[in-house]
């Protein structure tokens, strides 16, 4: 069939070509494509150019955080100092520690880049409260990235369970105390109210 | 007609050279091309200084498009151009110096990409020595080849010819504009470009490579090869015409599609992504003219391995130019942006159309060139076979990579986190698709290798001497006689008749005038605005240039390739915010030049890491990335700890940007002096940290300081006085509730 078609009376080096038309769909398709112009320039339901790459950033924002409200339910000390108990949980945490924290705190938690978690003084404070807030929210001047962006809750509830089994291990070569003491009997009382504002 | 015929011959020793040529660069840019994917398997195959991923990718790059892609392109443009023209090239001793000098401007790729020298501009990383290089080499091609036109026994210019033309020109331009540097040293320069506008001008250029550099000079080989291989006509002359126009005309708009929600401006972007949807069927013109020439033709597909060769590059050309506007699509480009499936599309039309439409050639002329039989069939077909199940499993297994991490970077679990925050879970998931990429490299490097050894073993039979044909034609008319006759009626009539067009073919420095004004035109449409329009890039107060040790830093960072696998550019989506910080506005790189925005996230974004860890982390990291991030894939770079700065250099780096408008200020005169006291500083702070002593004068240290200070200008300017950087919205710091109380 393909012979039937018209032949064009020139050849280059033997080559020859037909005179066929433009295939049908080939051309279709390409206006298609140059309407898509107008089209998405008019944006109907909103398939097109829309408000720009910032305002629909913030449109999107707006949108995630009303349907993620933080619920502002906060965790007592009590609740935390209780974390360390619980085996499962100071189990989870080891294995969050081990994948994130041993790179400045050690393994055994004696420091190095990041403070002693084993010894009784903390530099952003050592109530357990206290100790979740900077591991939530980092201490970015310090180079404490905010783990509240990277981990689950349940795994912030663990590590933080498992950093407080670390107090006391008097690990070898540790890191030089750090910050101010917290109350060395905070362990054994950790229903700690505010009692030692200055210390 | 003229009585009296002229007598003369072709040069095909010069098709012969470039043949080898495409051949043995071809394994060397696929050899390195599986040593950069075993890299990325295996950390441990990174030797810094000279053998690193950010040093030897750019050498894949480079010698697969330039070396391979480019001597093929010449093979075929001097063995097709002679004879559709019926002349010889014009000078034998360019054609020589287009051969001599473009070998060896890839063996100073060679060379200087491991050694750390680079622009760090993607496909155009070669220093600035090297770059005249270039442009005097393809002055020299393009004279010859324009002369020869000139010289030319047949009238009209056939379509191959047309896009070479194009090609030669095209190319031309987009080199010279996009390098444009101040020099800072012998191999060291700072593009005149900043930021938003280099990032522009660096993808007009990056784009239009892919375009005038692996697109239009294969087709022109395309529609010389392949209707002599099938022995058919062409299937439509009209198609020819309407695809190389459009083809040309609107394949210069595309580039911004590079930079979809990066900090280019929404109208440039929006330009890229409607001309890229546009572009479709402009180019499957190439690919229907060339498939639908093998109409009934395709029984002898089945016993010729050559044609099989065309058949397949021709159907990757029709894959890769259908997902090229759809990956142009602004959501679709969020999605595979920084991701595999980049890497993906370009081996579809790299190892696809590329590579099989150079093999197909290649088997095709050999018996030609080397005036013997073909030494083996078998070979060939084996060569083929190999190399399609090698395409098949490197894009198979690199698309998938390409959407599980761009889907991993973008999911959120129920309670608005991401659920993958940890960046490196994301790469390892990817390791099982990049070891099938190995095999599928290595199936298709081994079919090369079957390929050389079947033209070495051609070769061999070779004649003593090759014969010398000679060839007769009537030399060129001076009176333009027009071989149709010229269409009646209306000017539609008229128009679609392609009369006119006809009459152009015979002119073809006016076809060549032609086709400049419309990529020149087409170009100036965009980059007058991306220049002009101040409202493009709002200036932020808060935004300095980097200190001399800082700037130090950041030529290490360039030499050492790190925007290979760093971004430095927050794209305005919630997952990116959320994974990185504020995302990246025009006006923090106004000071970049060259901008470093990346194109790929091996590793994680960097555009606002400067205060996230300390100082001694950068040095532990730099030093031994795996006992830092366990699982990391990045390489070591332990030279650094023991190199030293060169002070003096600095000096060089800041009188260059100075020179290009960067307010230096002070610096212009005590760039060392500044550097010394800071990277004392620096210095200082690792060692109270507990790390290595007597780094104030080594390398680490001026890159840390680099790595410390990105993002930092626009923190410092939103955070005011804060003790809080303010890169979350304030609501995500809050302590974590205990979701539901089922804890």
């Amino acid at each position: 069939m393909a012979d039937n078609d018209k032949l064009l009376d020139h050849a280059y080096d033997g080559i020859q070509e037909f005179d066929n038309p433009l295939p049908t769909w080939w051309k279709w398709i390409f206006y298609a494509t140059i309407l898509v112009v107008p089209i998405y320039y008019w944006d109907p339901m909103g398939i097109g150019v829309g408000p720009g790459k910032e305002k629909a950033y913030k449109q999107q924002m707006a949108a995630f955080n009303a349907a993620h409200p933080k619920t502002a339910g906060a965790y007592t000390d009590d609740q935390i100092a209780a974390f360390a108990g619980d085996p499962a949980k100071v189990e989870a945490g080891k294995a969050v520690y081990t994948r994130h924290c041993v790179a400045c705190h050690r393994p055994d938690g004696g420091g190095q880049i990041g403070p002693n978690l084993t010894d009784d003084f903390w530099i952003h404070g050592g109530r357990p409260t206290e100790i979740m807030k900077t591991v939530v929210e980092g201490v970015l001047a310090k180079g404490m990235p905010p783990w509240g962006k990277m981990l689950k809750s349940d795994e912030v509830e663990g590590v933080v369970g498992y950093v407080q089994t670390l107090h006391g291990t008097n690990p070898a070569n540790p890191k030089a105390p750090e910050g101010a003491k917290y109350p060395a009997d905070s362990a054994a009382a950790p229903a700690a109210t505010p009692q030692t504002k200055g210390m | 007609m003229n009585a009296r015929l002229d007598s003369f011959s072709y040069d095909d020793d010069i098709v012969r050279k470039f043949l080898w040529a495409t051949m043995i660069w071809g394994l060397v840019g696929m050899l390195f091309g599986l040593i950069v994917a075993l890299q990325l398997t295996m950390p441990e195959l990174n030797f810094a200084p000279y053998w690193t991923f950010g040093r030897l990718r750019p050498l894949h790059t480079n010698a697969v498009i330039f070396a391979f892609a480019g001597n093929a392109f010449f093979c075929g443009a001097y063995y097709s151009t002679q004879r559709l023209l019926k002349t010889r090239m014009w000078s034998d001793g360019l054609s020589k110096v287009h051969f001599w000098g473009w070998q060896a401007i890839i063996v100073a790729a060679a060379i200087t990409l491991p050694l750390g020298f680079t622009q760090s501009k993607e496909y155009a990383e070669l220093e600035w020595p090297i770059d005249i290089a270039i442009a005097v080499v393809w002055v020299a091609f393009a004279v010859n080849y324009f002369v020869t036109l000139t010289k030319r026994r047949e009238r009209h210019i056939y379509v191959a010819i047309w896009f070479y033309i194009a090609s030669i020109i095209t190319v031309a331009l987009l080199h010279i504009f996009n390098n444009l540097s101040v020099p800072a040293g012998a191999f060291k320069s700072y593009s005149i470009y900043a930021g938003v506008q280099d990032a522009f001008m660096q993808w007009w250029y990056g784009h239009n490579a892919v375009a005038f550099f692996l697109t239009t000079p294969f087709l022109g080989l395309m529609y010389y090869f392949m209707p002599k291989a099938a022995d058919r006509p062409v299937f439509s002359y009209k198609l020819s015409i309407l695809h190389f126009w459009s083809l040309v005309f609107l394949y210069i708009w595309a580039g911004p599609h590079h930079l979809h929600y990066t900090a280019l401006p929404d109208w440039a972007s929006t330009l890229g992504m409607l001309f890229s949807v546009m572009l479709w069927m402009p180019s499957w013109g190439g690919m229907v003219n060339g498939l639908l020439t093998l109409r009934g033709a395709w029984h002898k597909v089945t016993e010729d391995p050559i044609l099989k060769f065309f058949v397949v590059a021709v159907t990757a050309y029709g894959m890769s130019t259908f997902e090229g506007p759809m990956l142009s699509i602004k959501s679709v480009n969020a999605l595979a942006h920084y991701t595999d499936w980049i890497i993906a599309h370009v081996h579809t039309g790299a190892l696809g159309w590329n590579g099989f439409l150079t093999f197909g050639m290649v088997y095709w002329l050999a018996p030609r060139l080397f005036q013997t039989e073909m030494f083996s069939k078998k070979l060939m077909e084996w060569h083929f076979w190999l190399a399609t199940f090698g395409i098949l499993l490197y894009v198979v297994a690199i698309y998938s990579a390409g959407a599980t991490q761009g889907l991993m970077w973008r999911a959120f679990d129920e309670t608005g986190r991401l659920q993958y925050p940890d960046f490196v879970e994301t790469v390892m998931r990817l390791m099982p698709m990049y070891w099938v990429r190995v095999i599928g490299g290595t199936l298709y490097i081994t079919g090369m290798l079957i390929g050389i050894y079947n033209l070495y073993k051609t070769w061999a039979t070779r004649p003593a001497t090759y014969e010398v044909p000679v060839v007769q034609a009537a030399p060129l008319n001076p009176v333009y006689a027009a071989d149709h006759a010229p269409a009646t009626g209306g000017f539609w009539t008229r128009f679609t008749d392609m009369g006119w067009h006809r009459r152009w073919e015979g002119m073809p420095l006016f076809f060549s005038v032609m086709t400049a004004v419309a990529v020149i035109v087409a170009s100036l449409f965009e980059i007058i605005p991306t220049f002009l329009i101040k409202s493009n890039v709002p200036t932020l107060a808060s935004v300095k240039p980097y200190t001399p040790l800082e700037l130090a830093g950041r030529n290490i960072y360039q030499r050492e390739g790190c925007f290979n696998c760093h971004s430095q550019m927050i794209r305005p989506l919630m997952y990116e915010t959320e994974r990185y910080g504020d995302y990246s506005k025009p006006g923090e790189s106004v000071y970049e030049h060259p901008f470093l925005w990346g194109s790929r996230r091996i590793g994680p974004d960097l555009a606002r890491l400067g205060g996230k860890y300390p100082d001694l982390w950068h040095v532990r990291h730099m030093y031994r990335p795996r006992e830092v991030v366990q699982q990391s894939i990045m390489p070591a770079y332990p030279h650094l700890q023991t190199k030293v700065i060169d002070f003096v250099a600095i000096q060089k780096s800041v009188d260059a940007m100075a020179m290009i408008g960067v307010p230096y200020g002070d610096a212009v005169n005590k760039a060392p002096e500044m550097a010394r006291a800071q990277a004392a500083q620096v210095a200082a702070s690792v060692e109270a940290a507990g790390g290595p002593a007597g780094l104030a004068d080594k390398e680490i240290v001026a890159l840390t300081a680099y790595l410390q200070r990105l993002g930092r200008d626009l923190k410092n300017a939103t955070a005011g006085t804060g003790a809080q950087p303010a890169t979350a919205p304030p609501a995500k710091a809050a302590v974590p509730a205990a979701p539901g109380g089922s804890h």
